[in-house]
Order: structure tokens, then C-alpha cells, then sequence
């Protein structure tokens, strides 16, 4: 067995160990973070090392090729972001921090074995796996209510989202007697016709649902964003989303394009979710709970691409998830600088943010241009490769709904932006004091998100040989 | 009708009656009690298809640890009978349209013609075989499992040094 092409997942499981010691040790959060950067660190350099690795290990139920690796750097890339905004750490008590990071890092390794999955005993498990230190990282949130009842709320959902997927696969295997993807994906266009392929397709697909907060599985994504601590906040908006694209471009890869019903099903449900988180995102006044309709639209617009199942399509849905990770994680890095005391933040608390830290305001107006779509952001660049996709599989109804979205979309975003940059601040508010980095960060993010927007080339041809690798 | 069928169709009506009785009753004891004959039956399906072993662990997991765990938490929560209506009406409706769902996928199963597709072949495997399988070839779930347990365990520390009331405020702890 080729462990070296294994490398990412070990970083990852021996970051976790050693966390899961520091948890017994005395409490000190400043050499956690530090040993958390460190590590999250390395494993981000395998991963990229590692990203043209090849193979299959554990007797064919774990596959590693171009498109689970570039999803893994993008997952690992997304935790240790997600871990250098954690040195102020203030939503969670102190103690438990070793467990935070040791929960996050479980987290991620779950992610990406999610990702390498090709047999459903293992994807289920690592789905299930990732859920359960989620939950637990959203009861981590100091001060109990809030926490909890979030807490609850995401497992109370969490827990029938899964039963559902559980029927939906003991479906899919009783109809096809096949738990090997690469048996699957002979089999399943030919038995397409049966309702219980198809509805066993449907009803698997619901567990990602539930991750990706698409309706109907959304309602907990508004509590869980603002009931959980920015920075695990960040990690659900960001590597979660991450990790579940990749997996349902996997299962819609399984029909072959055969059936139309699981079209009509998935877009559907994109309308609907682009569309009430839209809609809803209007009327919120907590920035967190506006991320989470936000995501729950933007959920919405890449199953747009996921439906077309083909070429274009799969690769418009992975650059999309580069481009959610990129912009959502701005915005969560604003929202950790803002609200630094790990209280909730309202959008009128970023009044005249422009002069108390001018790089946090343009990082936020960045981000927010790119989630709705301006451009030269990458935002524009990701939205124009699903909408041609989808244009070029004739879904033009599809295309035209969510273009209005965009519209609706534009409008709160600018109210964000209209607070940062025109309301003049309250009274007694000096200027933000960042963490440190935090300003060399934000630029760079900027940086990334203009410079993707205007040249993705080169990150393109990359992402296109993933999709190509997925067949 | 064989003998087999005669006996399917008794328990999975034992199975159905039974899980309905539990759904619906107020007192939690007795609830449990009536999961309890439910898992039962679900036992017994097991063995009638072949599965001994699914069928104890199913009578020894199910029936026997989690159900008394169940019954430990009803006694010492004291929930003894619930006064007002169990769901709130405004509950009703997408409950009714989950069930709704699920009895289309139900019919749609038992008019679909499934004459043209091979039966599942049975699998008949003494315990030891199973478990070679499934630790050779399926490791890595096993592994990923422990990992839940582990996180599972953590989860539960937190919880529930918080609920036992010997929390220490920040400050405190920090001294």
C-alpha cells in the first residue's frame, strides 16, 4: 500500500492526536494556536505536494486522483485559514480551545475522506463523522443558550437529514446490488428508468442537502451561523460547502446525464433555495444570519452547475466552490476583526468601518462584490462559467431565475457596503485594532479575489483536468 | 403463501402496530416498552431472512442496551405523561407532507414491475466470515467509526460538565 499518496489525511489525523494530548495538558491558547498553525500549516504544503497523486488504497473503497486532491488542498487551504483567524478565539472558553482545533481537524480529515470516498459503507460513515464534530464544535460557543439551542437544532435536523440518506441508499443498493461507485456508474444509467433508482438517488442526495443547506434541509443554517462561534461559522460556510460540491458532483456523475427526472428534481430545488435565501436575506439584521441566506442562494447557484452533468458544468461547480471559499471566508475574516469579543454583530455596528480600518472596509466590499457577482471579482468570473454551462445544456429558464436573483442579491449586499462606507461611525468607536497579520491578510485575499477574477486561466486548466479526472 | 411469507407478513404487522402504539402514547414507560416489542419483531425478520447474528446484535444493541438507557432517562427526568397535545398544530402540516412523500415512494415500489430484475442473491455468512469481511476489507469505516466514538466522547465531556453545575466561570479557572 502506497502510503505516501496518503500523506494529507496523516498531517491531518496526527494534528488531531496531538491536540487531543494538549487537551489534557494545562490550558495556554497562545501556544494551541501557534502549534495549530504550524501543523495546519504542513499539511497544507502535502496536500499541494501531493496534488498529482494517483491511486486507490483500503481494497478500492478510498480513490485518489486530480479531483479529490484539488478539492483536499482547497479543504486544507480552508482550515488553515479558518485556524489563523482563531487567535483571539473569544467565542469559546478558553479550556476547551485544544478541542476546538482537534474537532476542526477531525472535521476536515472526515471532509476529505468524504471527498476519496467510492463506496457508500465509507462515504456515509465520513459524512457522519464530519456532521457530529460540527455539532459539537456549534455546542462549543461560550455563553449556554445560544449554543445549545443552535446545537440542537443542527443535530435534531441533522440527524433525519441522515436517516433520510440512509433510505435512499439502502434503496440504491437493493437496486442495483452494487456499493462500489465504479460499479455504480455502470450500472445505475440502465436501471434509471425504476423508481427506486431514482428515488433512492434523490432521497442519498438529501444528506448533502443537509450540509449545503439546500431547501428543504436550510432552517438550520441562519440559528447554527449565528448561535455558533465567527470562527466556526466560517468553517461550515467555507470547507463544509467545499467538501459536499465535490461529493454530490460525484453522485450526479453516477446517473451519466440518463435521467431527466433527477434534473427537473435538482433545479427545482435550486430555485427554490436561490430564491428564498434571497428573499429572506432582505430582512436580516445580524451579519452572521445574512451570510447563512446568503449561502443557502449561493447553494442554490451551484447546483445550477452541478445539474448540467457535464464537463463544463462539473468544472463551473469547482471553480465555484474556490470562488465561495475565497469570498465567504473575507467576509468571516471582517466579521472575527468587527466583532472581536465573539459577541454577535448587527450590520449597523460596521457603520464607518471605512475609517476605523480602511483595509478591513475594502475587504469587505471586495467579498461582498464578488458574492453578488460584479465584476472583475472572481465572483463574475465563477457566475459566468455556470450560466454558460447551463445555457449550453438549453436551461434557459434556469439561467434567467437566477440572474434575477443576482439582482435581488445585489441589493442587501450594497446595504452591508452602504453601512461600511457611508454611515459615519457611532459615537466613542476609535479605530479597529486588528490581530496582527490581520491587515497582510485581508490584502491578500483582495489580491487573490481581483487577480482570479481577471486571469483564472491558469487555475482553470487546473480544475478542468479535475472534472475530466471525475468520469 | 408459504409458511416463510405467512410469517413475514405476521411480524412486519406486529412491527407496524407496535411502532404506531409507541408513536402515540403519552406515557414515555410505556412508549419505550412498546419500541422494545418493535425491535422484537424487527429481530425476528432478521433470522427468518437469514441473519442470526444481525438478529442477536439487534435483540442485544437495540432491544437490550439503548432501550434501557432510554428508560434510565425517562425515570430520571421524571417525564411522566405529557399534558398538551404532542405536536402543536402548525408541526402537522410538514409532517404530513413528509409522510406524504415517503407513502408516494411506498406505492411507487409495489406498482413499479420489478419481474425483469434479478433477485438479490442471499448472502448467508457465519458470524467469524463476516467479520473477517468486514475488518479486512472495510477498515477504514471501522477506523473512521472509532474516530466518531472518540469525538462522540468528547462531546458528551463538555456537555455534560457544563449540566452537572460544577462549571467554574472563566476567571476562575484561569487562577
Amino acid at each position: 500500500m502506497n502510503w505516501m499518496i496518503f500523506s494529507p489525511e496523516i498531517c491531518c489525523l496526527a494534528t488531531a492526536l496531538v491536540f487531543l494530548f494538549l487537551s489534557m495538558a494545562p490550558v495556554d491558547s497562545r501556544r494551541d494556536y501557534i502549534v495549530a498553525i504550524a501543523l495546519t500549516g504542513v499539511a497544507v504544503c502535502a496536500s499541494l505536494a501531493g496534488i498529482h497523486a494517483q491511486g486507490e488504497l483500503f481494497h478500492g473503497t478510498y480513490r485518489i486522483d486530480l479531483f479529490s486532491q484539488v478539492f483536499k488542498s482547497m479543504l486544507l487551504m480552508g482550515l488553515f485559514l479558518v485556524v489563523v483567524i482563531s487567535s483571539g478565539l473569544n467565542g469559546i472558553e478558553r479550556r476547551y480551545h485544544p478541542e476546538f482545533y482537534m474537532l476542526l481537524t477531525i472535521c476536515t480529515l472526515a471532509l476529505m475522506m468524504l471527498v476519496s470516498a467510492v463506496h457508500i459503507l465509507t462515504l456515509y460513515v465520513a459524512l457522519e463523522l464530519s456532521s457530529y464534530s460540527l455539532y459539537i464544535l456549534v455546542f462549543l460557543r461560550k455563553g449556554r443558550d445560544q449554543g445549545t439551542s443552535s446545537g440542537m437544532k443542527f443535530f435534531l435536523i441533522g440527524a433525519s437529514a441522515s436517516a433520510t440518506m440512509l433510505f435512499g441508499l439502502a434503496l440504491l443498493y437493493g437496486a442495483t446490488n452494487a456499493a462500489y461507485f465504479r460499479v455504480l456508474i455502470e450500472v445505475i444509467p440502465g436501471v434509471i428508468h425504476q423508481p427506486e433508482v431514482i428515488l433512492g438517488l434523490a432521497l442519498a442526495l438529501c444528506g448533502f442537502f443537509f450540509k449545503m443547506a439546500v431547501f428543504p434541509f436550510h432552517f438550520w443554517a441562519p440559528d447554527v451561523y449565528e448561535g455558533a462561534a465567527h470562527q466556526v461559522a466560517a468553517y461550515i460556510s467555507t470547507a463544509s460547502k467545499v467538501a459536499v460540491i465535490a461529493v454530490l458532483l460525484r453522485m450526479a456523475a453516477l446517473t451519466g446525464g440518463a435521467s431527466t427526472h433527477l434534473v427537473h428534481f435538482l433545479a427545482i430545488l435550486a430555485i427554490i433555495s436561490m430564491t428564498v435565501g434571497n428573499l429572506t436575506a432582505i430582512a436580516q439584521k445580524d451579519l452572521k444570519r445574512l451570510l447563512a441566506f446568503s449561502s443557502i442562494a449561493h447553494a442554490g447557484y451551484v447546483l445550477v452547475g452541478i445539474l448540467c452533468i457535464s464537463p463544463q458544468g462539473n468544472t463551473s461547480a469547482i471553480f465555484y466552490a474556490l470562488t465561495v471559499l475565497l469570498l465567504k471566508f473575507t467576509c468571516f475574516l471582517v466579521v472575527v476583526q468587527v466583532a472581536f469579543d465573539g459577541e454577535n454583530i448587527e450590520i449597523d455596528r460596521l457603520a464607518g468601518l471605512h475609517r476605523r480600518s480602511p483595509i478591513m472596509a475594502l475587504a469587505l466590499m471586495t467579498a461582498l462584490f464578488g458574492l453578488a457577482g460584479i465584476p472583475p471579482t472572481i465572483g463574475f468570473t465563477g457566475k459566468l462559467l455556470i450560466f454558460t454551462a447551463a445555457m449550453e445544456k438549453g436551461y434557459f429558464a434556469l439561467v434567467l431565475i437566477a440572474m434575477f436573483n443576482v439582482v435581488i442579491s445585489l441589493y442587501y449586499y450594497l446595504l452591508v457596503v452602504r453601512a461600511a462606507y457611508l454611515l459615519e461611525p457611532a459615537e466613542g468607536e476609535g479605530a479597529l485594532a486588528p490581530m496582527p497579520g490581520a491587515g497582510i491578510l485581508a490584502g491578500t485575499l483582495v489580491a487573490a479575489i481581483v487577480a482570479i477574477g481577471i486571469y483564472p486561466t491558469p487555475i482553470l486548466e487546473l480544475i478542468r483536468a479535475a472534472a475530466m479526472a471525475l468520469g | 403463501m408459504t409458511i416463510y411469507s405467512t410469517l413475514f407478513y405476521l411480524l412486519a404487522v406486529l412491527i407496524l402496530a407496535s411502532t404506531a402504539i409507541a408513536v402515540t402514547r403519552r406515557n414515555m414507560v410505556h412508549a419505550v416498552i412498546y419500541l422494545v416489542i418493535s425491535f422484537f419483531g424487527s429481530a425476528l425478520l432478521f433470522y427468518l431472512f437469514g441473519a442470526p447474528l444481525l438478529a442477536a446484535l439487534e435483540v442485544i444493541i437495540y432491544a437490550g442496551a439503548i432501550m434501557i438507557l432510554f428508560l434510565f432517562i425517562v425515570m430520571m427526568l421524571r417525564m411522566e405523561g405529557l399534558e398538551d397535545r404532542l405536536f402543536p398544530l402548525k408541526q402537522w402540516l410538514p409532517a404530513v407532507g413528509v409522510c406524504f412523500v415517503y407513502g408516494m415512494v411506498l406505492v411507487m415500489l409495489i406498482v413499479s414491475d420489478t419481474t425483469d430484475a434479478p433477485p438479490m442473491p442471499a448472502a448467508a455468512a457465519a458470524p467469524a466470515t463476516f467479520g473477517q469481511f468486514l475488518f479486512q476489507r472495510h477498515w477504514l469505516a471501522i477506523e473512521i467509526v472509532s474516530m466518531l466514538l472518540l469525538i462522540a466522547l468528547v462531546g458528551v465531556l463538555r456537555l455534560g460538565r457544563d449540566a452537572g453545575g460544577k462549571t467554574r466561570p472563566e476567571s476562575e479557572v484561569a487562577q
